[in-house]
């Protein structure tokens, strides 16, 4: 599980932070999958993703992979994450997958209403919904909502809130620029949807309301 | 994870990527605490050890230990559900495998996550307040099931207790007027938890991205609620096999 519904941030910040996956189902439609997975990423590639890994090499698209190598490596059964920074690059990726008709679960993570307003666009008819009831328990010991923005971006928690701190001072310091802050977060990410065009947005926003004591 | 002292050059570019904090300084050398570590890797696959100082733990993939790995490195495949991650695929492909059928719902709890991780007692807690409460649709494809030494009280493998992990997730699927149960046995438990959880629930849409009024009623008399933004599956796909 990816753990995109559990994003943190504001409406205005998550509606420039979709995430689309691609699964075969193990026992359903994971045999022979391989060239239709493939064939959709290749789609996905054309509508200009934020990021994208696929599960059989785990390099991002910042990583220096090349697109071949990362299509190449597709085999039975690989799962495409990838994330997009705005609605109208997502709804182009889902006309041409609905279109291809693979016969593959594409899966959409962000806000419900714009999710609904895509699907009723292109006439789309989603099945099922994971709706997220938030955060339990000892919430207390969670670090600030300012760094949960950056680090739930990372569905699998990869992003730890001590690298998005060590980010924030490096670019106070100009040490790195908003946009390579955001891809040394975006390095450790193995599920490729951490969006580093958002986080660069957060970078900006945040950097100021920041004092660093060591320089 | 461990680091080789002999070779370490103690310059601390590895202490920020730990998402457990487990790097530290010991006789200006990094250290990895071995019993903070979760197995995630990721300070290894960042690449951003200068000398090459960081390696896997020798004994990593013996059990319990290899449970940290399986249920905290994204990119390790679970022995048990040939899956990468620590769940199953729950709605994520549900319209080709019809899993979670119409007139059910499933309820995800996902213990450690965001970020702060947890002993598997806390996994404990909750499977014996679901015995208790006599919820018993676990599903039983999730790693946490073959975990359990007895499904009536709930009790984990002993050899569990103590071994640590980021996260990890009990999928329990019902019959939707069981919903209620469910979200009450989880809210009387989350005071007793030790760390922070997740919590979804998953459920067959109406036409035009419908969520059944049923389930929502169901969430709302628990005073509980939904964020706005979800994960939905778009029903493009279908089985062949």
């Amino acid at each position: 599980m990816t753990h995109s519904l559990h994003r943190e941030g504001t409406l205005d910040s998550l509606e420039r932070d979709l995430c689309l996956f691609i699964y075969p189902a193990r026992g359903f439609n994971y045999a022979g999958s391989s060239p239709k997975v493939r064939h959709l990423m290749e789609l996905v590639y054309l509508a200009g993703p934020s990021n994208m890994i696929v599960s059989t090499l785990r390099r991002n698209l910042y990583s220096g992979v090349t697109p071949d190598e990362v299509l190449d490596s597709v085999r039975d059964g690989a799962r495409v994450y990838c994330t997009f920074n705005s609605r109208e690059k997502l709804k182009e990726a889902l006309i041409r997958i609905k279109e291809a008709d693979e016969g593959i679960s594409v899966v959409v993570s962000g806000l419900i209403d714009q999710i609904r307003e895509i699907a009723n666009e292109i006439g789309l008819n989603p099945h099922t919904i994971n709706l997220s009831l938030g955060i339990h328990g000892r919430t207390g010991r969670l670090p600030p909502p300012d760094i949960r923005q950056f680090i739930t971006m990372c569905g699998h928690g990869m992003v730890s809130p001590d690298l998005v701190r060590d980010v924030i001072r490096k670019v106070k310091t100009g040490k790195l620029s908003c946009w390579e802050g955001s891809l040394t977060l975006a390095e450790p990410c193995t599920c490729g949807i951490y969006n580093p065009h958002r986080s660069a947005e957060l970078l900006k926003e945040l950097i100021p309301l920041y004092t660093v004591t060591r320089w | 994870m461990i680091i080789n002292r002999e070779i370490c050059v103690g310059c601390g570019r590895c202490h920020p990527y730990c998402p457990t904090r487990a790097i530290h300084f010991e006789n200006l050398k990094s250290v990895v605490d071995q019993d903070a570590c979760y197995e995630c890797g990721c300070c290894l696959r960042v690449e951003v050890c200068p000398v090459d100082a960081i390696e896997e733990y020798p004994h990593i993939y013996e059990y319990p230990r290899a449970l940290r790995k399986y249920f905290s490195d994204p990119n390790a495949t679970h022995a048990l559900t040939e899956i990468q991650g620590r769940g199953t695929e729950e709605s994520k492909t549900n319209d080709a495998t019809n899993r979670c059928g119409p007139d059910e719902v499933g309820i995800a709890i996902e213990v450690g996550r965001p970020t702060i991780g947890m002993d598997l007692e806390n996994i404990q807690k909750i499977t014996r307040a679901r015995a208790r409460a006599g919820i018993n649709e676990i599903e039983p494809n999730n790693p946490i099931c073959s975990m359990i030494r007895d499904q009536t009280t709930g009790d984990l493998k002993p050899e569990l207790m103590g071994e640590r992990v980021l996260s990890a997730i009990i999928e329990i699927q019902v019959k939707r007027d069981r919903l209620r149960h469910v979200l009450r046995t989880i809210k009387k438990v989350a005071r007793k938890i030790d760390s922070v959880f997740c919590l979804d629930v998953i459920t067959q849409l109406e036409p035009g991205l419908k969520v059944p009024q049923e389930v929502l009623d169901v969430i709302e008399s628990e005073e509980l609620s939904w964020r706005p933004n979800a994960k939905i599956n778009m029903g493009l796909g279908r089985a062949w096999e």
